[in-house]
């Protein structure tokens, strides 16, 4: 079933081919060593016949070719005949030593090793070759003693050889040495692999049983990423998990990209730019023609050339996505958008301050004739002239709003009124002056939302969240995110007489609605939410088979009981969060299940005795 | 045959591993090779022409270390030569390996 025969062919080419990258070739190596041993065999036939005259002369044409040790070796017995052998041999391994050193491959390994201290012993490991093989004689690198060489004689501290003796002290160190690193390793363990699982579920890459081997790989490769030189021809899909992993070890440099970037590709997605220089950007352009959708997180320098470069090409962006491009400039975001806007299906820009402003999406209705979604997130300078320009894009489908200016809920409203029928997605973070207009123009317009955000509003009440879900035409959402819609008052926290916020009924209104299509919902920190209105809403006869993952932190009137009851009534559903709900102490948590953020979690004392407080 | 608990995966330069069936019913491809009236289906044997042995020895390790831990919480990871890495991230895309879909991914 198994051939030995096969599997050893396979290791030795492996072997070859390992040797052959590092310009050893397997076929020099025989030949040498095929004349050190002739030339072992001359030097024994020699000091035999030459025995009586009692002078052991080596003849000239023994000496061997390549190595140099075999010639010190014999330094002992024949120092005048060999000093000017030896200096030649020294001469040559100096040179060797040199054309390695300004070997292509050397400098490449040299770059992820570091100091020099490192190319020394990579010299060394490459000069290795040359040593005597097994059988032979050899002098003992520390104590000089003549020995034979076996298959088990250690190397020494300088790449040459040490007898028994010798080699069984250095042993004993090594032992030692390695002793100290196991126990450091140790200590790291069982903290360390429960610290991970920990991060692993606020990643929510979470699961039971081993990792995918595709994960294992990829997790490699990164770790390993300095070794690589070529990716060779991966799928899109596996080149983007590497980039992803990169990034999040911050390794993407100028020299990772190059193996993340394929000629042929039509994305590509940089999570973290935060190592490019222009240059690098604009070699992005220079390798990938084709390129369709550019997706740049921590961009910092991409900058007013990178897009002047882009406009010179004959690249089509279909979709682009810029996190953090502070530097560009506002009339080259207009120019870009004149010149490459018509292609233009997704634009998303996080993270600016000053120059993507109202102007620039005021040039989109004339620019970008097919723009389906349009992203502005934490931006400083867009104010409700720019809102309202949104209105014009007829094409849009998918719209998110995270703003720093506040803007007049009537802007919303108008802009709902012209394009609401066809959105899909909506979001619309932190509005804290948004009110109820909003959610009536909402009901009243949108017909295909899938996707609803609207968050940290202080004017919404129960009854417009109400006025929303009931008998909205619209089919149920997929994704509702309703966080921090809530009362806030610092001096009566607890008194909510007007019910603003989302509360018992909302929530109510908003489950009839949606909850046999929602997958995602969040209602993080409503606070006036009831536990009847939980109890009933996750009541023994309902089950959503559809919810993946509830956000329910700091709503304070979940308990235990709610808690089971979501679990039972939500069977397919992956996590629960629940940051500071206090009267969660002790849940049953089905198996494969994810409950984060319980207060009486490890590492979280809670003060006090639990009875004492009632 | 086709009962049989074990299955024979067959690498391309011919070397032959038995594998437990459950193991390898991990991989969506060979579940799919294995399912209806397919050869594979019929006679237990998989021959993969695109995997090496060296590279599939490495993937029935993986079945293995994957069936044995199916159901554990906090496990290591298994060992992956660096050098090996590349093909073996080849032969578990082919294989349909993929991480599972994460939370994140609602849509």
């Amino acid at each position: 079933m198994f051939s030995w025969q096969a599997t050893f062919d396979k290791q030795q080419s492996a072997l070859t081919d390992f040797l052959a990258s590092h310009n050893i070739s397997a076929y020099q190596i025989r030949l040498d060593a095929d004349a050190r041993r002739r030339a072992a065999r001359n030097e024994q036939d020699d000091a035999n016949d030459q025995s009586n005259e009692q002078a052991a002369v080596a003849s000239p044409a023994s000496a061997p070719a390549v190595s140099a040790s075999p010639a010190r070796a014999t330094r002992g017995r024949r120092e005048q005949r060999t000093s000017s052998r030896d200096e030649e041999a020294h001469k040559k391994e100096q040179k060797a030593i040199d054309k390695i050193k300004a070997s292509k491959k050397f400098q490449k390994r040299k770059r992820g090793v570091g100091d020099s201290e490192d190319d020394e012993d990579l010299v060394d490991a490459l000069l290795k070759r040359s040593a005597p093989l097994p059988g032979q004689m050899e002098n003992c690198e520390i104590c000089g003693t003549r020995f034979t060489v076996t298959p088990y004689t250690r190397n020494g501290p300088n790449g040459g050889l040490l007898c028994n003796k010798c080699g069984k002290e250095l042993e004993k160190d090594d032992a030692a040495a390695k002793k100290k690193k196991k126990a450091k390793r140790a200590s790291g363990g069982a903290v360390g692999m429960r610290r991970q699982v920990q991060s692993n579920i606020l990643d929510g890459t979470y699961t039971l049983g081993a990792k995918s081997l595709m994960t294992l790989c990829i997790e490699t490769l990164a770790k390993n990423i300095d070794l690589a030189e070529d990716l060779g021809d991966l799928p899109a899909s596996i080149m983007d998990m590497i980039a992803r992993k990169l990034s999040k070890h911050r390794l993407l440099d100028s020299r990772t990209l190059s193996l993340l970037l394929q000629p042929t590709a039509e994305d590509v997605h940089v999570y973290d730019g935060a190592k490019l220089s222009s240059d690098d950007f604009i070699r992005i352009f220079r390798t990938v023609p084709g390129l369709k959708r550019l997706k740049v997180r921590n961009g910092i320098h991409f900058k007013d050339d990178v897009l002047d470069f882009l406009m010179s090409r004959h690249i089509e962006l279909e979709e682009f996505y810029v996190h953090g491009a502070n530097l560009l400039s506002e009339s080259k975001w207009k120019e870009f958008l004149q010149h490459k806007g018509h292609s233009l299906r997704s634009l998303r820009v996080y993270w600016t301050d000053k120059h993507f402003g109202d102007e620039v999406l005021s040039l989109l209705e004339s620019t970008c004739p097919s723009l389906t979604r349009l992203k502005v997130c934490h931006n400083q300078q867009v104010t409700g002239t720019g809102v309202a320009a949104i209105g014009n894009l007829k094409s849009l489908r998918h719209l998110s709003l995270d703003l720093r200016n506040e803007v007049h809920p009537d802007v919303y409203v108008d802009v709902l009124s012209k394009i609401g029928p066809s959105l899909e997605t909506l979001s619309l973070t932190r509005i804290r002056t948004g009110d109820n207009s909003i959610l009536d123009a909402i009901h009243t317009h949108c017909r295909s939302l899938v996707k609803l955000r609207i968050t940290d509003s202080e004017e919404m009440t129960d009854a417009g969240f109400v006025r929303l879900f009931k008998d909205w035409a619209n089919p149920g959402l997929v994704f509702l995110d309703l966080q921090k819609c809530r009362q806030l008052d610092a001096a009566h926290p607890r008194n909510n007489p007007d019910g603003i916020g989302l509360c018992s009924n909302g929530f109510r209104a908003l489950i009839a609605h949606s909850g046999k299509t929602l997958k995602f919902l969040n209602v993080h920190g409503c606070r006036h939410i009831q536990a009847a209105a939980f109890e009933e809403v996750f009541g023994p006869e309902k089950v959503y088979d559809a919810m993946r993952k509830l956000e329910i932190s700091f709503c304070e009137e979940v308990t235990d009981f709610v808690a089971g009851s979501i679990f039972r009534s939500c069977p397919n559903l992956r996590e629960l969060n629940v940051f500071g709900c206090m009267k969660v102490k002790d849940v049953r948590v089905p198996r494969g299940k994810i409950l984060v953020g319980v207060p009486n979690a490890k590492g979280m004392v809670i003060e006090g005795d639990d009875e004492d407080d009632e | 045959m086709a009962d049989s608990k074990y299955i024979t995966l067959v690498s391309r330069d011919g070397f032959e591993f038995v594998v437990l069936r459950e193991a390898a019913l991990v991989s969506p491809t060979i579940k799919g090779m294995l399912r209806s009236q397919f050869i594979e289906a019929r006679t237990g044997r998989c021959c993969f022409a695109e995997i090496d042995g060296v590279i599939l020895e490495k993937v029935v390790d993986y079945f293995h270390y994957w069936y044995r831990n199916r159901d554990k919480e906090e496990v290591p990871d298994m060992e992956i030569p660096v050098e090996l890495c590349l093909e073996l991230l080849m032969a578990a895309n082919y294989l349909n390996l993929e991480p599972a879909t994460g939370l994140r991914d609602w849509t």
